[in-house]
């Protein structure tokens, strides 16, 4: 009796073990490779997504877009990966090496997170190209490519909005990780609230502070830091949280009045998830991630990428924002403005918040 | 409730030879009026209501609903004698069933099926800690990686194909909201008062309309369930036996109670409890799961419950004071840096009470870390971001290494035990 319990328990134990290493790997590489429409052009292409990853509803998903666009029109074979919650530097530089070993090239990551691991793979490497979105350092090699946007632009026409609409002339913003990225969101609203009237009161929340990316992920937190705000007394608010600006969505479009949120990097009025809340979305600030992925690859394709930062502006259709139910047609003309100003350079907009 | 724990523990001064102090119902009530006052006089002083604001005590409410209930799963698995550190794993698989029974079906399966996925966690790790005598930690250490890791991957796998109702690769399609519920005719007349902010009337009102408006079902069956697991492990006589497990399992044994079936029962109802507060993060915090949803509140539960002695009501003062610092953070920033003057007070009157007992030292440290405190809400006009997040983290941290001396575990707890061991 007392053998076999043993042996059960040992051979419980083992496969305990190995069934989760085999969901660690599951997790961890998580890679599906799929060939595109052309049957293989010969181009490869890898993807390391932030945390949130396909299905984000919000920047990974512009990201996959992209991605899902070289596929179909440039032939590209595609593999994916993804950050999850709470990992290591290692983790990340260990998922780009295993896109680079699997002969991808290019390699693009998802997010500021990646920074300093594309910086040390790209060195490894100098004959793959990497892509690093929404993040650049002096010190990345050359062989890597910073596709940056200018959100504070597209911030600031959803400030313009937003005091717009606002009745309490009190606005909110929920900041998903108090990051240098996050703060230029932050910037750009505040600026264009403050331009429209400048005694507005802005709302400034932050859902957790670098290190700890755990603010883009938590639904709970942002719905709680709305509540937090419409409490206060403001009426529309602005969320830059990845999935946990569903939250703050969510908190909003269930208060009591006629509350407005604006959603943040996809158009978010038209993500099946959401739809719910849909009339209570004014707009997003879209950020159009897509783009960049499929002009980047395009580029190395043709081989006319140079590495260094290509920006995505308010000109060239890098940031927008989306007229789904047709909520800020009203202040059109004002938007249009405001956006005028920005390309023609009259208004020159903050990429830091005020202060800290 | 920071203060509640801070304040001084008024043992009766008069009978210093009783064995131990208690916490009795008259010093909990003197306690909680003297953190009424405090609140309120604080509020008062600042011009800041934001602490006893009705919306700030019901988000508390909600934030400590989860914690306290990975906590109650703790307590029904370590009062039985099994350390249960595979609470979050267990929360997971909670959050996951909960958020699938709920998209499938409705949110009210949703709850069963997340308290069913959480037991189905328990029955592992009693099958690995209590059939196969395997050290708890380490079956709780392989279910919390376990758990996460078949969730993820059955979320990619089956939700493939319901993109179009909103699911992602590591998030289901949302389910419908539960109802909630609000007191008849309480939350007019009592959000009147609180606008008036009245010295102590309004901040009275505040809590009580915090408590009575707008709650969500599951909080109050979870409030239920934390009165029911009172009853049932103290004044039952299934209670008795489940506890003698947890205090001293051979002579449990002798007097022939069935250690193991009592053990399993015990895990598998704390698995459920987790799995419950993983429904609740899944279907009424958020409508839908995702990777990583839980964020540690499995353990924070564990401390909660450690913080509350090992009893059902101290595990509900110490889920709702994590709950109450949590949620002041995300909601309104400024008012953490009132609560440095609470702390302030509530530490010079620690000292005070210190120094009435003749405990020199400990006074004396008191006071410099009040003194410090006040110096530093004089001196800054905010907390500075990462602090602010920081605080709930900080705050128990500090009360569970103040209050770590008055706990006691059960005796038996994490202790392997084998039927007929005894000599």
């Amino acid at each position: 009796m007392r053998r076999s319990l043993k042996l059960a328990a040992a051979v419980l134990s083992g496969s305990l073990g190995i069934a989760s290493l085999a969901a660690c790997g599951a997790k961890s590489t998580d890679n599906t490779t799929s060939a595109g429409a052309g049957g293989g052009s010969g181009l490869k292409v890898g993807m390391a997504y932030d945390i949130g990853g396909r299905g984000d509803q919000s920047f990974n998903d512009s990201a996959a877009r992209g991605l899902d666009q070289a596929k179909s029109e440039l032939g590209a074979t595609i593999n994916e990966a993804e950050a999850k919650s709470g990992e290591s530097e290692g983790d990340k530089e260990q998922r780009l090496k295993s896109l680079v070993t699997g002969g991808f090239n290019p390699v693009i990551a998802v997010g500021f997170i990646y920074q300093d691991a594309v910086n040390k793979v790209a060195k490894d490497n100098p004959n793959v190209k990497f892509a690093i979105i929404d993040s650049f350092s002096p010190e990345q090699p050359k062989n890597v490519t910073s596709l940056t946007f200018s959100e504070e632009q597209g911030s600031y026409l959803a400030g313009v909005a937003a005091a717009n609409k606002s009745k309490t002339k009190h606005v909110g913003f929920i900041g998903g990780v108090q990051s240098e990225l996050i703060k230029k969101f932050e910037a750009g609203y505040v600026a264009g609230a403050k331009s429209v009237d400048s005694n507005i009161a802005v709302e400034v929340t932050y859902l957790s502070t670098p290190p700890d990316n755990t603010g883009f992920a938590d639904p709970g937190k942002g719905k709680q830091a709305a509540q937090g705000q419409l409490d206060k007394g403001a009426d529309v608010i602005y969320s830059a949280a990845g999935s946990s600006g569903s939250g703050a969505i969510e908190a909003v479009a269930t208060a009591p009045g006629n509350k407005w949120a604006i959603g943040v990097d996809s158009d978010q009025a038209n993500l099946p998830a959401l739809s719910k809340y849909k009339d209570h979305i004014l707009t997003s600030m879209v950020k159009n991630v897509n783009t960049a992925v499929f002009s980047y690859v395009k580029s190395t394709k043709d081989g006319t990428d140079q590495g260094g930062v290509k920006n995505f502006d308010l000109k060239d259709g890098g940031v927008s924002l989306a007229v789904t139910g047709g909520f800020i047609d009203d202040i059109k003309a004002k938007l249009d403005a405001a956006t005028q100003q920005i390309t023609g350079g009259a208004t020159k907009v903050p990429t830091t918040p005020p202060q800290g | 409730m920071t203060t509640a724990v801070a304040k001084p523990k008024p043992k009766s001064p008069a009978a210093p030879a009783k064995k131990k102090s208690k916490l009795t119902w008259p010093v909990v009530l003197l306690l909680i009026a003297g953190a009424l006052v405090l609140f309120a006089a604080v509020g008062a002083i600042t011009g800041n209501h934001g602490l006893t604001s009705s919306g700030q005590i019901g988000a508390a409410l909600s934030s400590a609903v989860p914690i306290a209930m990975a906590g109650l799963g703790g307590l029904w698995a370590e009062r039985a004698g099994v350390v249960n550190i595979g609470l979050e794993g267990m929360m997971v698989a909670g959050t996951f069933c909960g958020a699938w029974a709920g998209f499938l079906v409705n949110p009210w399966v949703g709850l069963l099926a997340g308290m069913a996925g959480g037991a189905l966690g328990g029955l592992l790790h009693a099958l690995i800690t209590v059939t196969f005598g395997v050290d708890h930690i380490v079956s709780g250490v392989g279910i919390n990686l376990l758990v996460p890791g078949i969730c993820a991957y059955v979320n990619r796998i089956y939700y493939k194909d319901y993109v179009a109702d909103g699911a992602g690769a590591n998030q289901s399609p949302p389910a419908d909201s539960l109802p909630t519920f609000t007191v008849p005719g309480l939350s007019g007349w009592l959000g009147d008062i609180e606008q008036h902010h009245w010295f102590l009337v309004s901040d009275v009102a505040g809590i009580l309309r915090g408590l009575t408006t707008e709650l969500s079902v599951v909080t109050l069956i979870a409030g239920a369930f934390l009165v029911a697991s009172y009853f049932v492990l103290w004044r039952t006589v299934f209670g008795l036996r489940l506890r003698s497990c947890g205090e001293n399992p051979t002579a449990a044994e002798s007097l022939g109670v069935n250690v193991y079936k009592y053990k399993y029962l015990a895990v598998i109802s704390s698995g459920a409890f987790a799995g419950l507060g993983g429904a609740y993060l899944s279907l009424v915090a958020a409508h839908f799961y995702r990777d990583g949803q839980t964020q540690g509140r499995g353990f924070i539960g564990l401390a909660a419950m450690i913080f509350g002695n090992w009893m059902p009501g101290g595990l509900a003062a110490g889920a709702g004071l994590f709950g109450f610092t949590d949620s002041l953070q995300l909601r309104d920033a400024d008012s953490v840096h009132v609560l440095l003057l609470v702390v302030a007070i509530a530490m010079a009157l620690l000292a005070l009470w210190q120094f009435y007992r003749r405990k020199f030292t400990a006074g004396a440290i008191s006071i410099v870390v009040a003194g410090g405190v006040a110096l530093w809400y004089a001196t800054t006009d905010a907390v500075q971001r990462p602090l602010i997040v920081a605080t709930p983290y900080v705050i128990t941290l500090v009360v569970l290494a103040l209050a770590a001396q008055r706990l006691r575990m059960p005796k038996a707890d994490g202790q392997i035990y084998r039927k007929g061991q005894a000599k």
